[in-house]
């Protein structure tokens, strides 16, 4: 796999006797004619909806959210969580096809609230968790940290003893 | 250091090793699918830089062009300010390489000696002027001080190559990826049997060597004597993040969780229409805040905050103890 792209600067390097003929922007190859760019895995297509919300007709209370350019980080994490409310009744994700990043939420709750506002109450607790998890991360690490520098500086102390 | 009866739970962090290299941390009181998608992110959504164009001025070494192309986007890059650069893709000007959306290296090297010659990545010369000093430098971790070798050179040959580093994720390439590896674990003693062991003769405990010192951080071995609890759920993580050097560890899981935190405030403003971040500019800041960890030092660069939901949240364990929640700052990703 290409690590980067090439371009050649067609005059300097003809002006070097020892490297002739070269002028080119590298071409693709067969292969490489069919790969997907890999940044279609998380850049919108053109005019593509990050969300889109259908209603189930056939059950009530239920909403189907399909993600786009979203993956396993996402599905798997709202679809679990949500089965901790009690409203909820139903909830879970698939991947309809592998090549395509894309996943469908499937949500069905009692009534007492909409699946979107499931949803995003769900996203917002979530996000308050981080947060917890960030700032004790944080206070942890400068910790731990402090600890480690002392006892780095003791044993070269130690050592400068001997 | 065990379970505390009274109050919902909120997840802590203990520290178990903190150093350059690496973060070896527990959460506890936490849940596997928000844990897990920590742990994606960290591996291939936390943004870095590396080298992506390579214009080729001069290469008569022995390695073709994209060859030594190749080797130069994997070259980890010091990124901890890659927040200051703005996606290329996003960048207005031609060619994307301007300094608000890349930093540019010169890779300049001729061997006129007798002895072959190395061109290491400290050869590489920052050309462009970037927003900040801790940004595009090659890393380097030899005793030495060489970095990573590119070409070998012989008398007379020479390489000059203009290298373009961008901003990207690991998703789109692995040269993007800020971790070496993430160690991932939980209940190391199997005590939820969420394993089922292989084994040959007749007892996996003979043939499975048990990581002491983890089982006894979890909370001990399994108690035989009691019944199986079939309600337990994982609830206590090893993380173990190590860095390839761009970003330090600390760096890699608060981005990390800032990445995952701005993904789902994306999902809100999608669906209510209402942009969480933006509107916590109005002035929303939460003063605790500022006070317990500060406008930072640390990563958390200047939080947006969310008004309204964060004091008053009764789902996600009663009140917190900050208002409200800052997501993270900077735009992008
Ligand atoms: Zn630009």
């Amino acid at each position: 796999m290409e690590g980067s792209k090439i371009l050649c600067n067609a005059k300097l390097i003809n002006d070097n006797p020892n490297t002739q003929g070269r002028d080119y922007v590298k071409q693709k190859t067969h292969a490489e004619e069919n790969l997907p760019d890999r940044f279609e895995l998380f850049i919108l297509d053109e005019g593509q909806q990050k969300i889109e919300v259908r209603e189930e007709t056939k059950v009530p209370n239920t909403t189907v959210f399909t993600f786009n350019k979203e993956d396993h980080t996402l599905g798997n994490l709202i679809s679990q969580r949500l089965l901790k409310y009690d409203y909820i009744t139903f909830s879970a994700y698939k991947v309809p096809h592998p090549l395509f990043a894309t996943f469908e939420l499937r949500v069905t709750t009692d009534g007492s609230i909409t699946p979107k506002d499931a949803v995003v109450r769900c996203c917002k607790d979530v996000i308050q968790d981080l947060s917890k998890v960030s700032m004790s991360f944080q206070g942890e690490w400068l910790n731990q940290k402090i600890i480690e520098e002392g006892q780095r500086d003791a044993e070269v102390r130690d050592q400068g003893n001997y | 250091m065990d379970i505390d009866d009274f109050g919902p739970k909120e997840p802590t962090c203990r520290m178990l090793e903190a150093n350059d290299k690496r973060a070896y941390f527990i959460v506890r009181d936490w849940n596997l699918e928000t844990a897990n998608s920590l742990r994606r992110v960290m591996l291939a959504e936390v943004p870095t830089l590396a080298i992506d164009t390579v214009e080729v001025l001069d290469n008569t070494s022995v390695l073709a062009d994209e060859f030594i192309a190749h080797r130069l986007g994997l070259i980890p890059l010091i990124a901890e300010d890659v927040d200051k650069l703005i996606d290329f893709r996003d960048c207005d000007c031609e060619d994307s390489r301007c300094d608000n959306c890349s930093v540019t290296l010169r890779l300049k090297a001729k061997c006129t000696g007798n002895d072959v010659m190395k061109v290491y990545a400290r050869d590489m010369v920052i050309e462009s002027m970037p927003p900040s000093d801790k940004l595009g430098q090659p890393v380097i971790t030899d005793a030495e001080g060489n970095g990573s070798c590119i070409v070998k050179l012989r008398k007379g040959q020479a390489i000059d190559m203009r290298c373009i580093a961008k901003k990207g994720i690991a998703k789109e390439h692995a040269k993007w990826a800020p971790s070496a590896a993430i160690g991932f674990e939980y209940d190391p003693a199997n005590k939820l049997h969420h394993l089922d062991l292989w084994y040959e003769g007749d007892d996996p405990k003979k043939e499975w060597p048990v990581d002491e010192t983890r089982v006894d951080l979890d909370g001990g071995p399994e108690k035989t004597d009691e019944p199986f609890n079939y309600d337990a759920v994982p609830e206590r993580f090893f993380f173990d993040v190590e860095t390839v050097g761009g970003l330090s560890p600390d760096s890699i899981v608060n981005n990390g969780i800032k990445v995952l935190q701005q993904k789902l405030a994306s999902v809100i403003k999608e669906l209510t229409g209402v942009d969480e971040a933006s509107a916590g500019l109005d002035g929303a800041q939460s003063p605790t805040m500022d006070g317990g960890f500060g406008n930072d030092g640390y990563g958390n660069d200047g939080g947006y905050t969310t008004p309204g939901y964060g004091g008053a949240n009764a789902y996600a364990g009663g009140t917190t103890p900050y208002g409200a929640t800052p997501y993270g700052g900077a735009p992008g990703w």
